[in-house]
């Protein structure tokens, strides 16, 4: 008990301790909110306006918002949580997190929160000004639901990224391209941009082990449940979304666990440059 | 020293600036893996990019792939692959050589021409991209059956505007690495954002007339526009676009090299005084990862 | 592995696997620590000297739970850094001369805050152990400030600084004073000594090149060469050991075919250096007289005495007479073994 309390006093303290400089660092450098906020807006829109091209139905505008919203939330697991351990691999503070009797998963949860700020910033802006702008009217019948579909999205997409973290211990500048893979792919294979199920049954279901592929599909549908374009039922979705949070953060752990151990059996954990 | 070898000194520092930037572009894009699997994560990204399109295209023209505003749309969006390419090989070069390798300051205090240096380092990319380009025009044309006749464009038009435009990137890059002297690293790429946004206004995947007035002045005064629209015309032979079709293919070529001669002076001014606010402000070794 | 040591450890090796390169069948492998048994009492301040590349810092990161063993084990404050890692790391702290810490956007006292919130400290404990440590090391004016802001050297001290405000149990300390000025390098000594006195049962591992820190601070050095420690025993007793030898340092105008010395009878250890247009040798003898050989020898091969010194054994003398090489001598020793 006297172990858990400590553990647990560590953990929260950890989390608060690396979620400080993220909320600091975007308030002193002020220029994230151009290039992370503003400019992805007129990304999303580009978006609208191909759908405005093709004469496509008014919902596919309220798609690509919510989509255009939801790519902060993939690009922050990518780039702000799994390829920062490169990061601190390189400036040497890795090494620093990892001689600190602190638990990983702590010190990734206190990016993500940190960055979460900025991140929920984007897609609120994207969300709000894009509804504004486009004239996007959403007709929710279930708001439990809906952000019941939101959070198990974001728990398993952060565990996911904890999982993406883990390969980074290892890796060097492959996993910062495998990041970058990561990017335009999902965004076509989850559907960011169009309803998941027009890529076919089977790539679908495949996509669906990155949840975001359910998650945007859940809330497509519960923000139009008159639309036509659901892949499979909402409870469905929110069951797998469930089973995907708890999988990927006992995952994560392990595989944090592992791959560290493997690090430092081949004595990566210190390498530079790679 | 004379003028004349002084002039002679200058051209050869660029050249070996140049040079030199482009084998450690070339290094630390491709040197972390072999060959094969380089290619594969060079490709996949934009080619995947296109493929969004193409399925929003198949989504709501329940694949009426012969039409053609398909053609042009996902020719715009093909060559729009160089755009971040280029934009992000330059202009990252700023934040990776100061927060990543810490060469920043050497490289200022090294007898180097910067601006060739920036422009070396970009050629990795441009590279790749021109690989990505290619195969994502090929999957157009053998399995979406897009019907582009390269043999038969009109190829004075297309190469001194292609090679017009990949000129008035990288002078946008130099500009955007300007911007990323005097800011911090952020989680994304500068370049990759402003290209975002820019698909928005330069009619790459969609003709500018679908835009409110206001935001079509701002694709107007863009070079992208008019090297979208040059090549588009050399490669389909006909514009799409009612607000660009009455502009002749010699006009869009003077207004590409127009507006890139402008561009140039603007992005090198920028950068001249983004340097100098950096070197004022101590700027030019400072870690800002967060 | 009874009595309870800080730091013990039984025939600990790494050998790290190298790329191959294309067309090479046999792995390649770098040995860089083999054999290593040593233990380092409580309350110890134990120096590791060792030349560049000599596996000190390699020994630091398997203590340091950063890198894992090839063979044998290693026992930190009693527990096995395989077995039990994170309990191991509750223990310990580590510093690296030459590196920083934390975050350019954060200010020193920001930065040195959040590596106390990894050892959950309470915000009270923090702000007074940082308080302290940042008077320590003369940052206190600088709290404020920015780290990117800062010196190389004061970017050094705000991260030596972080190795002290666990309060470990063990500390590591790798090259601490690697690059900063005299004046400094005095106050991080000093307290370095006080920490270890005035708090039993601290314990401090240093790895050093430099041979009088670890002579003036350490209670016991291990010297270590290529991955084995040589001798391990108080600076005073390893000097011992030369204690019926006699140390001369000549300086001559520039002499060729120096390797002559070694055919000389009563020539224990010698090298040379060619510096700034004069050569210079260093001789452990066996005695004084065989002096006059030398001399003559200098002498001989047309070379003319510039100045002579007759020196107390140092480290780096113990380090030569066993080693058969300078620090500096990398790889190719001009001595003779005899």
């Amino acid at each position: 008990m006297k172990n858990f309390r400590r553990d647990l006093n560590i953990f929260l303290r950890t989390v608060r301790g690396r979620s400080y400089p993220r909320l600091i660092g975007m308030q002193r450098e002020k220029s994230w909110i151009f290039f992370d906020t503003f400019l992805p807006l007129l990304a999303t829109t580009a978006y609208v306006f191909i759908y405005r091209a093709l004469n496509a139905p008014p919902e596919f505008t309220g798609f690509v918002v919510l989509g255009g919203a939801m790519t902060a939330y993939w690009l922050n697991v990518l780039w702000s949580m799994a390829t920062q351990l490169y990061w601190e691999k390189e400036t040497g503070n890795l090494s620093l997190y990892l001689i600190a009797p602190t638990s990983r998963m702590a010190i990734l949860l206190g990016m993500a929160l940190g960055g979460m700020a900025a991140t929920t910033l984007r897609a609120v802006t994207v969300l709000l000004l894009g509804s504004l702008l486009f004239d996007v009217t959403f007709s929710v019948e279930n708001w439990g639901a809906l952000l019941l579909v939101f959070v198990l999205t974001l728990v398993a997409l952060y565990g996911l990224g904890m999982i993406f973290a883990s390969l980074f211990l290892l890796w060097g500048r492959e996993a910062w391209h495998l990041a970058q893979l990561f990017q335009e792919p999902v965004f076509l294979i989850s559907g960011f941009y169009f309803p998941v199920r027009n890529l076919g049954f089977w790539v679908s279901i495949g996509a669906s082990i990155i949840p975001i592929t359910f998650g945007l599909d859940a809330m497509r549908q519960l923000l139009y449940p008159q639309a036509q374009w659901g892949f499979l039922d909402v409870n469905i979705e929110i069951a797998v979304l469930a089973l995907l949070s708890v999988l990927f953060l006992v995952l994560a752990h392990r595989m944090l666990l592992w791959m560290e151990t493997l690090a430092r059996r081949e004595g990566r954990l210190t390498v530079r440059g790679q | 020293m004379s003028t004349e070898s002084i002039k002679m000194n200058n051209w050869h520092e660029s050249a070996r600036s140049f040079r030199v930037a482009t084998w450690l572009g070339w290094q630390i894009e491709s040197n972390w893996t072999e060959p094969f699997l380089f290619m594969i994560y060079a490709i996949a990204r934009p080619v995947a990019s296109a493929l969004i399109l193409v399925f929003m295209y198949m989504v709501i023209a329940q694949g009426g792939m012969g039409h053609p505003l398909f053609a042009y749309i996902y020719l715009g969006n093909a060559f729009y692959i160089y755009v971040a390419s280029v934009m992000i090989g330059i202009s990252w070069t700023v934040t990776d050589d100061r927060e990543h390798y810490g060469i920043l300051k050497y490289i200022y205090a090294a007898p180097i021409q910067v601006y060739f240096y920036l422009l070396g380092r970009g050629v990795a990319k441009t590279l790749t991209a021109t690989v990505a380009v290619v195969i994502t025009l090929a999957f157009g044309m053998l399995v979406l059956r897009i019907p582009y006749d390269f043999l038969a464009m009109n190829h004075a038009l297309f190469w001194a505007t292609f090679f017009l435009g990949l000129g008035a990137l990288a002078l946008m890059g130099i500009l955007l690495a300007g911007v990323a002297l005097i800011t911090a690293r952020h989680s994304g790429f500068i370049g990759e954002a402003v290209a975002g946004a820019l698909y928005l206004f330069c009619g790459a995947v969609f003709p500018l007339d679908v835009l409110p007035q206001p935001l079509q002045y701002i694709g107007l005064s863009l070079p992208l526009t008019y090297w979208l629209e040059g090549l588009r015309r050399a490669v389909l032979r006909e514009s799409i676009s009612p607000l660009l079709a009455p502009i002749s293919n010699e006009i869009i070529l003077v207004i590409l090299l127009g507006a890139t001669l402008v561009l140039g002076l603007a992005s090198l001014g920028f950068y001249r005084w983004c340097e100098h606010r950096a070197k004022e402000k101590g700027l030019i070794d400072m870690q800002t990862m967060y | 592995m009874s009595q309870r040591f800080a730091i013990q450890t039984e025939g600990l090796g790494r050998v790290y696997q190298l790329k191959r390169k294309r067309g090479e069948t046999a792995p390649k492998t770098l040995v860089a620590l083999e054999g290593v048994d040593s233990e380092v009492k409580q309350g110890e301040l134990f120096g590791l000297l060792g030349p560049n590349g000599a596996g000190k810092t390699t020994l630091i990161k398997i203590l340091t739970t950063l890198l894992l063993p090839t063979s044998g084990r290693a026992l930190v404050d009693g527990i096995d850094i395989v077995q039990d890692p994170q309990e191991v790391r509750r223990r310990i702290n580590m510093v690296s001369g030459g590196e920083t810490c934390g975050y350019g956007l954060l200010t020193v006292e920001e930065n040195l805050w959040m590596f106390t919130q990894f050892y959950g400290l309470t915000d009270r404990v923090a702000r007074e152990r940082i308080n302290e440590m940042l008077e320590v090391v003369g940052l206190s004016d600088r709290r404020k400030t920015k780290s990117h802001f800062l010196s190389t050297g004061m970017k050094q001290k705000m991260n030596f600084a972080r190795g002290f405000l666990n309060d470990p149990q063990i500390l590591f300390l790798d090259e601490p004073t690697l690059g900063l000025d005299v004046q400094t390098s005095r106050v991080l000594r000093d307290f370095v000594k006080r920490w270890v006195r005035e708090r039993p049962g601290k314990t401090l591992l240093l790895t050093t090149h430099y041979m009088a820190e670890a002579d003036e601070l350490c209670d016991r050095v291990a010297i270590i060469d290529k991955g084995k420690i040589l001798a391990c025993d108080t600076p005073a007793n390893l000097k011992r050991r030369l204690q019926r030898a006699s140390i001369f340092k000549l300086q001559t105008t520039p002499l060729e075919m120096s390797n002559r010395f070694s055919d000389l009878p009563g020539v224990s250890k010698f090298i040379e250096h060619q510096r700034n247009g004069h050569t210079e040798l260093n001789f452990i003898l066996e005695n004084e007289n065989v002096l006059v050989k030398i001399l003559d020898a200098v002498q001989a091969g047309g070379g003319h005495l510039l100045s002579l010194e007759k020196r107390e054994p140092t480290l780096e003398d113990v380090f030569i007479d066993l080693v058969g090489r300078g620090f500096g001598d990398e790889e190719t020793p001009l001595e003779v073994e005899k």
